[in-house]
């Protein structure tokens, strides 16, 4: 396998590999720098991806390894690191401001739900995968799939819906 | 009629119990113009979905390239070393052949003694050759009388 083969192999999946890590490391450096070595740690085993069933399952798995790694030496190190640097691009009026606010609210809320939580949620409602293959991912029964989705769901509405009817209610 | 479904479905979702098709259903639903007033408050969910989905990773990954592997260097060394080999031990099978014999017995005796009166010849020459010793003798005999 040539880098060309490679490459055509890696780009349709690089952006999920990069979103995964973006959502369990929060910071978008961080993130980039992770996806990064997992790319160049895949083409490492760019013998055995041939053999592979589902490169995506497989660097997916690999990601999700990096990241808790990662998160543990944090952790480990005492160093806290909260980014929420969303980038502002081009809203002007008040209202698309408003708009991006609660948008930046609901990634927020995303970024404290529990783990396991945030990570089915981000590849179900962002990455599409079926519940088989969160499942199989995560080493986990379908069951418990849907309740851990419908409870980070439940979680993130309940949030929002406490901010939209603040000084309301 | 469309507003009953979205809220079934919204309500679905939230059990965790719609399929994907459901959920892309809500989807283009929540990130179109016509949310009804009654269900804006959910926007924001759909609309972050809908905005990370757009992040990629915009870095160019240079992978390390690694060197070429030599299949031919081993392929030469043994093919040389073979070279080597054969023609040390055809060298020598070449002088086993040809030790000076003679097969003809009295063409033998003939050389043999052609070598000998050689030999002889030079015994004789270099015992010539100490007659120069007498000299010696004789020096020492005048010193020693």
């Amino acid at each position: 396998m040539n880098q060309k083969e490679f490459l055509a192999v890696v780009n349709p999946i690089q952006d999920r590999l990069y979103r995964l890590a973006r959502r369990l490391l929060v910071s978008e450096d961080e993130a980039q720098d992770a996806t990064q070595e997992v790319l160049i740690k895949l083409w490492s085993y760019r013998k055995k991806i041939k053999k592979l069933k589902s490169v995506e399952a497989f660097a997916v798995t690999m990601t999700k390894n990096h990241c808790y790694d990662k998160l543990k030496l944090k952790s480990s190190s005492n160093l806290q690191l909260v980014h929420s640097n969303y980038e502002d691009t081009h809203y002007n009026t008040v209202r698309q401001t408003e708009a991006q606010d609660s948008v930046d609210w609901v990634l927020k809320l995303m970024n404290e739900l529990p783990e396991q939580q945030r990570l089915i949620l981000h590849m179900r409602d962002i990455e599409q995968y079926s519940n088989t293959e969160i499942a199989q991912e995560l080493d986990l029964n379908e069951t418990a799939v849907r309740v851990s989705l419908s409870r980070a769901r439940k979680t993130i509405r309940e949030e929002l819906l406490k901010k939209h009817n603040y000084g309301i209610k | 009629m469309e507003l009953n479904r979205i809220k079934n479905l919204l309500e679905l979702y939230f059990e965790g119990e719609t399929s994907l098709e459901q959920e892309a259903v809500l989807q283009n639903y929540f990130t179109s113009d016509e949310v009804a007033p009654e269900l804006e408050s959910y926007k924001p969910v759909f609309a972050a979905f809908a905005q990370v989905q757009q992040d990629g990773f915009t870095r160019k990954i240079e992978l390390p390239q690694d060197k070429p592997i030599r299949y031919w260097i081993p392929i030469a060394a043994s093919i040389l070393l073979c070279i080597g080999l054969f023609l040390t031990f055809n060298q020598k099978q070449e002088s086993d052949h040809d030790l000076g014999t003679y097969k003809d017995p009295e063409v033998a005796a003939l050389k043999t003694k052609q070598a000998l009166f050689m030999m002889g010849n030079f015994v004789n020459e270099s015992t010539g050759n100490l007659n120069k010793l007498e000299a010696f003798e004789e020096t020492t005999n005048q010193i020693l009388k």
